[in-house]
């Protein structure tokens, strides 16, 4: 079976009921998607299917066929930030961090249909995600942040040197995280 | 020899990352192998903590666990600090399990919001001796006196020499380690409570950050265990035939705590979990039913061991012109961090090598060791980043049971539960029913009386030491265990989590009598974010707020009245007052409620404003002022606080586990719903100026948050609610 990921096309060897979730994670090797409750019901599984946000833990591969899939590896270029990536640092959004890679996915596809959402938007759009920290009022004022770096009204970072934070005391590598390439 | 050099020098492979692993022992050797091991690589490993790496950047070991407190930030902080380098320069690295690491409650562990606290001392004299290292070996090649040298961004100088700590290190590991290395004074930080910027945000920004979740050992295979319906059951009998013909399993077997589904791939024991079937046993909480243990605890007409008794409130309460009275109950609570339990082991022989996201790596060792049989000492934990604890991350029954897996397959085995499974195996915040009476007389408080009901933390150890919880080992009986019943133990108060933040409490009721009961069940309860303050706090803060409406004062005003003028709680209340702008007509439609407590050092105080809309309580705004001493992040600080506020929050509206005939009800977050986005109100935190050194932030802000929305919707409807969750108590006001 042939998905598109972060613009990369690759052959993957799964029953067409497989979850988009496992796929990404144990095929694919992207592991920034995270697995939170297996019912669609917190968001942390969030990704792209087509630009629009779906919760990968309930979709079904063989449902996804040649549509464009964007994870949270590829919402920015190498060593760049998107703008929502920026903006959550700024406003010291994550805690322990395991919702953010669903509430940034989230966040993005609010901005480009509601360039300048209110809060009222802002919840609508963000209250299928869950965090357990905390970071709601955050992320509320992340998300207005952001839609000032992309209206030009904030400056973008310039691309930063990833700083230090620490790989855990894994001795080997996590999976590769980079897709084969399109064929077979 | 001083602490400091005392565990200079350790056994190897104990440190995480594999940047200070140094086969080297402490004692007289010490100073040679520091030197040889300098000689050889460039690196100066001044201390467990410390090392100067050859190209100059810092590796700094930290022995917590980073659960989204800060951690990692902050001791980031307190090592630039003393090293007098940018942040920036600072490579953080995970401690493995090892005795030396064991800092609090003679454990290696993170909670009791103590990392902060910890490591402002540790950290720092770390950092500092490492410095004082670097200046002496600097200051010795230039034949000047060391107090004469300074440091600035990375180098020591003096007058026109300067020498990059990249160049000193196999001088400094010349050096002897210093007794007591001067800290600076807090007039000269230059980071300390002005660092906001976390090391950790980048990485959970871009997917890159590494849970317990995203760990890959070669060879490793996937795990997902099917657990009873009722806490405890034990498989009878299993039919597996279709489940073990899907490609990609390995095997599928009964253990004591469920059914084992192992394959190559998680999705393919995932997918092949549902061709399992299972006839269960009867389970240990067989015909456990909540509402008839609350009822139970409501009707427990015994008095109860006395905890405080000063003054004499029945007197008071006898003589009182008004008298109020009643019980504040709250009920079981799931933590249901956001990453589902899970753990990865590798069991080989007599070892056990584990990757795992735990708040307590001594505990995973003696979970882990006990359920192979092996010594705790031969269990490796590494420990990885983690998605939320809130306590439930320092109990290692998934790491117990992978570890059993492992050794069955033969295989590293990462084993990830599901959802449900979080919600329902157990280890849960205790219920309560604290009874309270009040005696006011003249427009003051005469006298007060509180009986704390609950299940016991201590029991529910007492029972994961004799292998009574069926969650844990056989036989679970270790140092720790031991060590922390003799410090929660004690004949003269009972059940400590029962009365936390009742005895001790800062009012001075003229007289107080308190009692607890400990109520026991074999479902294992444990530490919960605030621990027994979620509940104490609510009992008291409510408690107080009916006592000034029965004396008809202010609840500012009567708090104010029952404690120490010029204290902590005085100078927050204050605070909150001016913040808040107490004392003004809230917005039409607006109740505004205030609470304080005591919790792990540090007080806080918050003033919640609500509103009822639709028959629903919803909290639009929330003030808080805390004291938790130096700041060292203070936006951290903030985001501790707003994060407590929410998490409970989440559990005082709408969060129960209710347990009808063993099962448990609530299997996920739709039936269990924490705070969603449109509901998360506005949270406005001060902290106050202190020179103290830091105590609390991670849990402190929990406590006052319940009892501050429970006093608004009285002040707005003057109904009050003495039951959590507070909006089915709403909802069930005019029912007996």
């Amino acid at each position: 079976m042939k998905l598109v990921v972060n613009g990369k096309a690759i052959e993957v060897a799964v029953p067409a009921d497989t979850p988009l979730l496992w796929v990404l994670r144990e095929e694919v090797g992207l592991t920034g998607t995270k697995f939170g409750c297996g019912k669609a019901m917190c968001g942390a599984c969030t990704v792209h299917v087509d630009g629009q946000p779906k919760r990968s833990c309930v979709v079904a591969v063989g449902d996804v066929g040649d549509k464009a899939i964007t994870t949270i590896e590829g919402l920015a270029a190498e060593a760049a930030l998107h703008p929502v990536q920026q903006a959550w640092i700024e406003e010291n959004v994550p805690q322990c961090g395991y919702c953010q890679s669903g509430q940034i996915m989230s966040a993005v596809v609010l901005l480009r249909a509601r360039p300048r959402p209110t809060d009222a938007e802002i919840d609508d759009a963000m209250s299928a995600n869950l965090c357990r920290c905390g970071t709601y009022p955050r992320i509320r004022k992340a998300v207005h942040r952001a839609a000032d770096i992309l209206s030009g009204q904030a400056p973008a970072a310039a691309p930063a040197a990833p700083s230090a934070p620490t790989a855990p005391t894994t001795p080997a590598a996590p999976a590769a995280a980079t897709p084969a390439g399109g064929k077979s | 020899m001083s602490e400091l050099s005392r565990r200079g020098f350790l056994q190897g492979a104990l440190i995480g990352g594999g940047a200070l692993t140094l086969a080297a022992s402490c004692g007289g050797g010490a100073g040679a192998r520091r030197i040889q091991h300098a000689d050889q690589t460039g690196e100066l490993v001044a201390n467990l903590y410390i090392s100067v790496k050859p190209d100059g950047r810092i590796a700094l070991v930290v022995n917590k666990a980073e659960i989204g407190q800060g951690v990692t930030t902050a001791y980031a902080t307190l090592a630039a600090e003393e090293l007098s380098v940018p942040i920036d320069r600072i490579d953080v690295h995970y401690a493995d399990s090892h005795p030396e690491m064991r800092t609090s409650f003679n454990m290696q562990i993170t909670g009791g919001s103590t990392s902060t606290k910890e490591g402002f001392a540790l950290v720092r004299r770390a950092a500092a001796s490492a410095r004082e290292m670097l200046i002496a070996a600097a200051a010795a090649s230039w034949h000047v006196p060391a107090r004469e040298c300074r440091v600035e961004g990375g180098y020591v100088i003096h007058g026109s020499n300067k020498a990059a700590y990249a160049d000193l290190t196999k001088l400094a590991a010349r050096e002897s380690v210093p007794a007591k290395p001067r800290l600076k004074p807090a007039k000269e930080f230059t980071l300390i409570g002005k660092t906001d910027r976390r090391v950790d945000a980048r990485a959970k920004v871009t997917g890159t950050a590494q849970y317990g979740i995203d760990v890959h050992v070669p060879d490793m295979v996937h795990a997902f265990v099917i657990h009873g319906p009722v806490y405890g059951a034990r498989p009878d009998k299993i039919t597996a035939d279709a489940a073990r013909a899907r490609p990609g399993v390995i095997d599928v077997f009964p253990f004591r705590w469920g059914v084992a589904v192992v394959a190559e791939k998680y999705w393919q024991a995932l997918a092949a979990s549902r061709d399992v079937q299972v006839t269960w046993g009867k389970g240990d909480i067989a015909g456990l039913d909540t509402a008839e243990m609350m009822q139970a605890m409501r009707a427990y007409d015994d008095s109860g061991a006395e905890v405080v008794d000063e003054g004499n409130a029945g007197k008071a309460l006898a003589r009182a012109q008004t008298k109020i009275g009643g019980i504040y109950e709250a009920p079981y609570l799931a933590h249901a961090p956001m990453e589902p339990q899970n753990a990865t082991v590798s069991v080989k022989g007599k070892h056990a090598e584990v990757w795992a996201p735990t708040q307590c790596p001594t505990l995973v060792q003696a979970g882990v060791g006990h359920a192979l049989g092996i010594s705790d000492d031969n269990v490796l934990v590494h420990t990885t980043l983690l998605g939320g604890g809130f306590g439930r991350r320092a109990i290692p029954d998934a790491c117990a049971q992978a570890a059993l897996i492992s050794k069955h397959v033969k295989r590293p085995v990462k084993l990830i539960w599901s959802r449900e499974s979080d919600m329902t195996q157990g280890f849960y915040r205790p219920p309560y029913a604290v009874k309270f009476e009040g005696a006011v007389k003249d427009g003051k408080v005469t006298g007060a009386r509180m009986h704390s009901i609950s299940q016991s933390i201590i029991l529910s150890s007492k029972d994961m030491a004799s292998a009574a919880i069926p969650g844990m080992p056989d036989g679970l009986k270790s140092k720790f265990v031991d060590s922390m019943l003799a410090m929660f133990s004690t004949n003269t108060i009972g059940d400590v989590f029962a009365t936390e933040g009742l005895r001790g409490t800062p009012y001075k009721f003229p007289s107080f009598e308190l009692t607890a009961s400990p109520v026991h069940t074999k479902l294992p309860v444990a530490a919960w974010r605030s621990v027994g303050n979620s509940v104490t706090g609510f009992a008291m803060e409510s408690f107080v707020d009916e006592l000034a409406h029965a004396a008809k004062r202010d609840p500012l005003e009567l708090r104010k009245q029952l404690l120490a003028p010029d204290s902590r709680q005085t100078r927050v209340l204050d605070a909150l007052a001016t913040l808040s702008k107490w004392g003004t007509p809230p917005p039409k439609g607006v109740g505004r409620g205030l609470a304080r407590h005591f919790s792990f050092e540090s007080e806080v105080a918050e003033v919640a404003e609500v509103e009822i809309v639709d028959d629903r309580i919803k909290v639009r705004r929330v003030y808080c002022v805390v004291d938790c001493g130096i700041a060292v992040n203070p936006d951290i600080v903030r985001a501790q606080l707003e994060g407590g506020i929410i998490f409970g929050l989440s559990a005082a509206l709408d969060q129960e586990i209710t347990i009808v005939d063993g099962v448990v009800q609530q299997t996920n977050f739709d039936t269990f719903p924490p705070l969603r986005m449109f509901e998360a109100p506005e949270i406005i935190v001060q902290i106050l100026d202190s020179d103290r050194d830091p105590t609390g932030v991670g849990e402190p802000g929990l406590p006052p948050i319940a009892p501050a929305v429970a006093n608004a919707v009285f002040a707005l409807t003057g109904v009050r609610l003495r039951r959590m969750p507070l909006q089915r108590a709403w909802n069930e006001r005019g029912a007996k």
